[in-house]
């Protein structure tokens, strides 16, 4: 039976390096994030991953920088002016290095913004980046410190954006080419790539001739700590469990039954901050009951969003009257509330011509169930007999696309936008046949106001453009409005200076630990 | 086995493959879902840029051009570029691939050495206490769902131990000179111990999860195997020419009843080289298995085909190499 002896040796050395003490590394100076999920890729030009921008933003930064209440401010470049209605120019901040060691000038700049607007400009692909910088016509070299941007139309909101678009360098892309910029990184931020472990971890160090960031986003200098470790663990539960073993310092999408143990715990702290990601319900808008504005309205009286928002989302969100955050531009803070009215509701459907009620289906894809579950109990304790149908995402999603011709009655939906500005959520969600207009609701009258703000430069103006059709939305109502969440993180007490951003990522920059 | 039946063999790979691949296509295009549409998410996009998005993506030509185009390119060992990482697909899988081993390795030692063992023992004191505990043991270790497993493991040993570590496969410091990729044997070559203990430390968990699991079904195989060889007739012989207990245990009941564990074990491995979704979410491991499934799920259709392909092709050779280890314990079977 020798062939059996020679594993005890192999299990005994095993019990031994395994039950020796641990020894994690107590380095002061080293961050480690418990993060949901991996970046696709390292490229800034060649994603549209939130989760991605998360780990890129360390390491590049880009002309303008939004401080955490949504303020534009000069982050590589000094300054910035809009000469015309389709011009922008901006002078660029000197002496700023790549992690190379190369100077940032106006070549990286214009490199960086043909890559993202021109076809075929990234090794024979276009990049998914490319409606982020809008009707961009041309990046213009006026001198080795400025530039010119050239719309090809009034585009209000091109500041707002442009912090999404981070600069790399010319010679260096050139050098690696598209595919080689996938897994290398050479950006100006505050951090530079020590290594990726595709589906592993990111590993970054402190970039030591940083010129500092933003000088309206303190403190201005070098990251504090020495390492950044970005941890994927893409499990809720052992993100938890990492952080409770002091494996890492934040982690994201902290769940919500988790909160007490670590509001309980000396050892760990809950961060949150508003999202931005709206939730609402989309009534099928296209077909009977809800092409009757008084089935819609009487739903909405029908959910008691507190109630949900409580017990369910443990009160880490704001009910909404309309679909985009109080933070947003353009938000109108005087709609009218649909409250919480079980008779109301009973009374608009019986106007409506449902004395006995009716019946539906609610299509919703798993992870939400428990939400929509106690949404369709509302509903149906109101008359509006809710069946809950569970369905895979993007299944459900493609079902959706066509409300004119799917013969469903109303799904459950989220829109996030990054930039806080109606025109992330409002128009793709609420304009005639836009991408993510799942109730089907078409009303030339918000086209109208919406398509005039999309060029309108004098921002009051445009501001009173959205409200206005934010208030008519919020009459018709086509959508069951429900509530905002907050974003949750799990964080060490040793963890000092960092605050969730309302942007969803997370930057390490003033980030230091004990 | 013959140089003819290898060859043989490998030809049979050849419309294994094939017919894989139709099934894949064909399966992965009548999902519903529009990969560009999942890539842009809720950004901002015009109706152009999604058009230049599905033209990137090959996604503008219709279905059969695209299988023939996919197929004349696999052929040629390119398998395009995976729609969300926009790297070659070949390249994005491979990454992935040492991990799964290592993973699948460590298990199947776990496995083996807990199920051969004790299926043995369980079949020769028959319905004695250690028999009813191996059945017991076995049947728990075949009920218990490896995500509720892996996360006990980590609240005792991670959490209140504190002596393993939660997710990753080595620490920052820790990493040494890639040569097989697999860290174990890595770090011996580099002649790294404190890696080889840091690799084993985070190994320890994701393979006990795996491998107790695999060792649950192994041991009841081998049980039953065992039971049925010591009833035979040639060990009442060899037991009349009065040859050693360990003897006739080893050598002639053992090896008989080994056919079949090696049958499960060579599946059961399959299944694991495939990558474990729910181990390697729970324990951060970077393998196969959380990537395929989030290329399912994003309807990444050149990752996901070029996947199963590789699948297939692991579970014929996998299959053959169960052949030869049967010709090597039973010279009976012939291949």
């Amino acid at each position: 039976m020798t062939a059996h002896r020679s594993w005890i040796p192999a299990l005994a050395l095993a019990a031994f390096l395994a039950l020796a003490p641990a020894g994690f590394p107590a380095d002061a100076s080293e961050l480690r994030v418990g993060y949901s999920s991996d970046a696709v890729t390292l490229d800034p030009a060649n994603h549209r991953s939130r989760v991605t921008e998360g780990i890129i933003l360390n390491m590049y930064d880009a002309l303008l920088a939004r401080t955490d209440d949504m303020r534009v401010v000069p982050e590589l470049a000094e300054s910035w002016s809009q000469i015309n209605p389709t011009t922008y120019e901006f002078k660029l901040r000197r002496g700023v290095r790549f992690h190379s060691g190369d100077e940032m000038t106006a070549d990286d700049v214009k490199y960086t913004y043909d890559r993202l607007t021109k076809p075929n400009a990234m090794g024979g692909q276009t990049s998914p980046r490319q409606s982020l910088v809008g009707p961009l016509k041309d990046t213009e070299i006026v001198d080795k410190y400025t530039v010119r941007f050239v719309l090809r139309e009034p585009w209000p909101i091109f500041t707002a954006y442009v912090p999404f678009n981070q600069i790399v360098s010319k010679s260096f892309t050139e050098k690696v080419g598209t595919p080689a910029m996938a897994t290398q990184a050479n950006g100006t931020g505050p951090f530079k790539l020590v290594e990726w472990r595709r589906g592993d971890a990111v590993i970054l160090e402190r970039f030591a001739v940083y010129y500092g960031g933003s000088p309206d986003l303190p403190p201005v200098g070098p990251a504090r700590v020495d390492r950044v470790i970005f941890k994927i663990i893409p499990e809720t539960a052992s993100r938890v469990a990492a952080l409770l073993a002091g494996e890492v310092d934040i982690i994201d999408e902290l769940p919500h039954h988790a909160i007490k143990q670590l509001q309980a715990n000396p050892r760990t702290k809950v961060l949150a901050t508003n999202g931005t990601r709206s939730f609402f319900m989309p009534l099928n808008n296209t077909r009977p009951p809800f092409n009757d504005k008084r089935v819609r309205q009487a739903a909405n009286h029908a959910v008691d969003r507190k109630l949900v928002i409580d017990r369910i989302l443990s009160g880490l969100a704001v009910p909404l009257d309309g679909i985009i955050s109080p933070q947003s531009y353009g938000f109108n803070a005087n709609l009218k509330n649909y409250d919480y009215s079980t008779d109301k509701a009973k009374r608009l459907l019986a106007e409506a011509g449902h004395p006995n009620g009716i019946d539906v289906t609610l299509d919703v894809d798993n992870p939400f169930k428990d939400q929509a579950e106690a949404l369709a109990q509302m509903l149906t304790r109101a008359g509006i007999r809710t069946k809950v149908q569970i369905w895979e995402r993007t299944a459900m999603a493609d079902l959706w696309k066509n409300p004119q011709t799917n013969g469903r009655d109303m799904t459950f939906q989220s829109w996030g936008d990054g930039a806080l500005d109606p025109v992330g959520i409002f128009v793709p969600v609420l304009r005639t046949k836009d991408r993510g207009n799942y109730s089907g609701y078409g009303n030339p009258e918000v086209d109208k106001l919406l398509d005039a703000a999309n060029t309108e430069t004098d921002t009051a103006k445009r501001s009173a453009m959205y409200q206005q059709a934010q208030a008519i939305v919020n009459d018709e109502a086509p959508l069951i409005f429900l509530w905002l969440p907050q974003d949750v993180y799990g964080a060490s007490a040793r963890l000092k200076g960092w605050q969730p951003s309302p942007r969803g990522v997370i930057k390490l920059h003033e980030a230091a630990v004990d | 086995m013959t140089p003819l039946k290898l060859a043989e063999r490998i030809l049979q790979l050849v419309p294994v493959l094939l017919g894989i691949a139709v099934i894949a296509f064909v399966m992965m295009a009548l999902t519903p879902g529009d990969p560009v549409e999942i890539m842009l998410g809720d950004a901002r996009s015009t109706p152009e840029q999604r058009d230049a998005l599905r033209h990137d993506m090959g996604l503008d030509r219709p279905p059969l051009e695209r299988f023939f185009v996919f197929l004349g390119n696999a052929l040629s060992g390119d398998f395009g570029l995976s729609f969300f990482h926009r790297r070659p697909v070949m390249d994005v899988i491979l990454e992935r691939v040492p991990a799964t081993v290592e993973l699948t390795l460590a298990a199947l030692f776990i496995a083996l050495a807990t199920a051969i063992p004790l299926g043995v023992l369980a079949a020769v004191r028959r319905n004695g206490w250690l028999d009813r505990a191996a059945t017991i043991g076995s049947l728990l270790g075949v009920s218990l769902p490896g995500f509720w497993f892996g996360i006990l493991l980590i609240m005792l040993f991670a959490v209140h131990l504190q002596v393993l570590p939660v997710s990753g496969r080595i620490g920052f410091g820790q990493e040494v000179p890639p040569v097989t990729r697999l860290l174990l044997i890595d770090s011996l070559i580099a002649g790294r111990l404190d890696s080889f203990a840091a690799a084993l430390r985070h190994l320890i968990m994701p393979a006990l999860t795996l491998g107790l699991a695999m060792g649950a079904i192994l041991m009841r195989v081998t049980r039953t195997a065992m039971v049925e060889a010591l009833a035979q007739d040639y060990i009442v012989f060899a037991e009349a020419k009065g040859l050693s207990r360990a003897r006739i245990l080893g050598r002639h009941a053992l090896k008989n009843a080994l056919i079949p564990t090696v049958t499960v074990a060579a599946i059961e491995t399959g299944s694991l080289l495939g990558g474990n979704m729910i181990v390697e979410t729970v324990f951060g491991w970077p393998g196969l298995g959380r990537l395929v499934v989030e290329a399912i799920f994003a309807r990444n259709y050149p990752l996901v085909q070029a996947a199963v392909l590789l699948y297939a092709a692991t579970y014929v050779m996998l299959n053959f190499a169960a052949d030869l280890l049967y010709t090597a314990l039973n010279p009976r079977v012939r291949l």
